[in-house]
């Protein structure tokens, strides 16, 4: 069965999941099934045989279900992913290195992500649910709020997080709509789209803040 | 004649969509609604409700921009335009009922159709931008095409969602139109609001 969508909380870059290595190796099992076969087809019984556990350790690991369960793997990966991104930002240079790692470093795990590959290819409707209208407003909050203060180095606190959403903006709107001659998980065409579009804005905050 | 069947269908099918969803809405409401027979729907459309349903999706999003172009036709400037066209994009999301209705019940079912013409959509909006860009003064080493198809994203994403903007304050729109979006797109002179 489909799970409905659910609500994501959140992500705080620096604070790294508790749970413990049996639930660790039973998410890794699931995303394993997930790149394999996609979300509807990884039922728990599969997943308990590829973890190597019995089911009633997994539904001890996970009392909900299927849902808790790729909850629990959804935010696993999100603070993963968030925090490698927000170790981008904070290894830059400058506003022009942050912002372009930042792209680079999203696209990059996000296409190495054999599961998340496996969603986006084949089980769109599971992701589309978080990306519309009101939802994706949320999404926008939750990046200027998980990567704003990581930009705030270059950046006044409110700019720093309208320059993550902008750039979540740029990046979730190549992601479902890639055009042919741009790759965001290239250095030199992601420095180029932040040179042309993004940074115009904000270097007289650079140069003379107020 | 049959243009003119083909147009009431798909605007019969939106109708529908408002009134049963996505998932309830039959080849039978469709053809009811506009008047026509069934037979007719698949003459058509001959794959059946999928067809139906994905085309009149597509083409109430044609609607949506055909009628917004229109609604900023009169600006005087590029600046004024964008402006004008996220306020009334806003506006109209906002107060198009279908569209509420099914995103409301249907996100599921829906928004993947969108995704699908959102590429057509991101290139005719592009064309039409980079047309408007060609006649405005352009900040130092700026393509008409290359800027028209990065707005074309970003209006769609504000259209979408206004994040922390609120579109429907004017004061708010032209800040983040002059201020932000066009900065490295227009020349300075042409970001003064009049």
């Amino acid at each position: 069965m489909v799970p409905g969508p659910v609500e994501l909380r959140v992500v705080d870059p620096d604070l790294p999941a508790a749970t413990t290595e049996s639930a660790e190796r039973i998410l890794d099992a699931t995303l394993a099934l997930i790149a394999r076969w996609g979300v509807a087809k990884t039922a728990l019984g599969d997943v308990a045989k590829e973890a190597g556990c019995s089911r009633a350790t997994l539904y001890r690991a996970f009392p909900g279900g299927k849902q808790h369960l790729l909850l629990a793997l959804g935010e696993r990966e999100l603070v993963a992913y968030v925090g490698a991104i927000a170790e981008a930002i904070d290894e830059a240079a400058d506003l022009e290195e942050a912002l372009t790692m930042a792209v680079v470093v999203a696209s990059r795990l996000l296409r190495d992500h054999a599961a998340a590959q496996f969603v986006l290819d084949h089980e769109p409707g599971l992701l589309l649910p978080f990306l519309g209208f009101h939802q994706v407003d949320r999404l926008y909050g939750h990046t200027a709020i998980a990567l704003g203060p990581h930009l705030e180095r270059f950046l006044p606190a409110d700019r720093a997080g309208w320059a993550a959403e902008w750039t979540a903006r740029a990046f979730i709107s190549f992601i479902f709509n890639p055009r042919a001659d741009l790759d965001l998980a290239d250095i030199d065409d992601a420095r180029g789209l932040v040179q042309r579009f993004l940074l115009p804005a904000f270097v007289p905050m650079i140069t003379s803040p107020t | 004649m049959s243009d003119d069947a083909r147009t009431r269908l798909l605007a019969a099918t939106v109708t529908c969509l408002g009134r049963y969803g996505i998932a309830k809405t039959t080849v039978d409401d469709a053809a009811r609604e506009a008047g026509l027979a069934r037979a007719t729907v698949y003459r058509h459309f001959p794959d059946g409700k999928e067809q139906l349903i994905a085309e009149a999706i597509t083409w109430a999003v044609g609607q949506f921009f055909a009628e917004l172009a229109v609604a900023v036709d009169g600006a005087p400037d590029f600046a004024t335009k964008m402006e004008q066209a996220l306020v009334h994009a806003h506006r109209a999301v906002d107060e198009h009922v279908v569209l509420q209705k099914v995103l409301e019940t249907e996100p599921e079912r829906l928004l993947p159709q969108l995704t699908q013409s959102a590429p057509q959509v991101v290139e005719v909006l592009s064309d039409y931008l980079a047309e408007q860009l060609r006649a405005a003064p352009l900040a130092p080493g700026v393509d008409p095409a290359d800027a028209g198809e990065w707005l074309a994203r970003m209006g769609l994403s504000f259209i979408l969602a206004g994040g922390r903007w609120d579109l429907t304050d004017p004061a708010q729109v032209r800040r983040l139109v002059r201020h932000e979006l066009l900065v490295g797109v227009l020349a300075p002179e042409a970001l003064a609001a009049e």
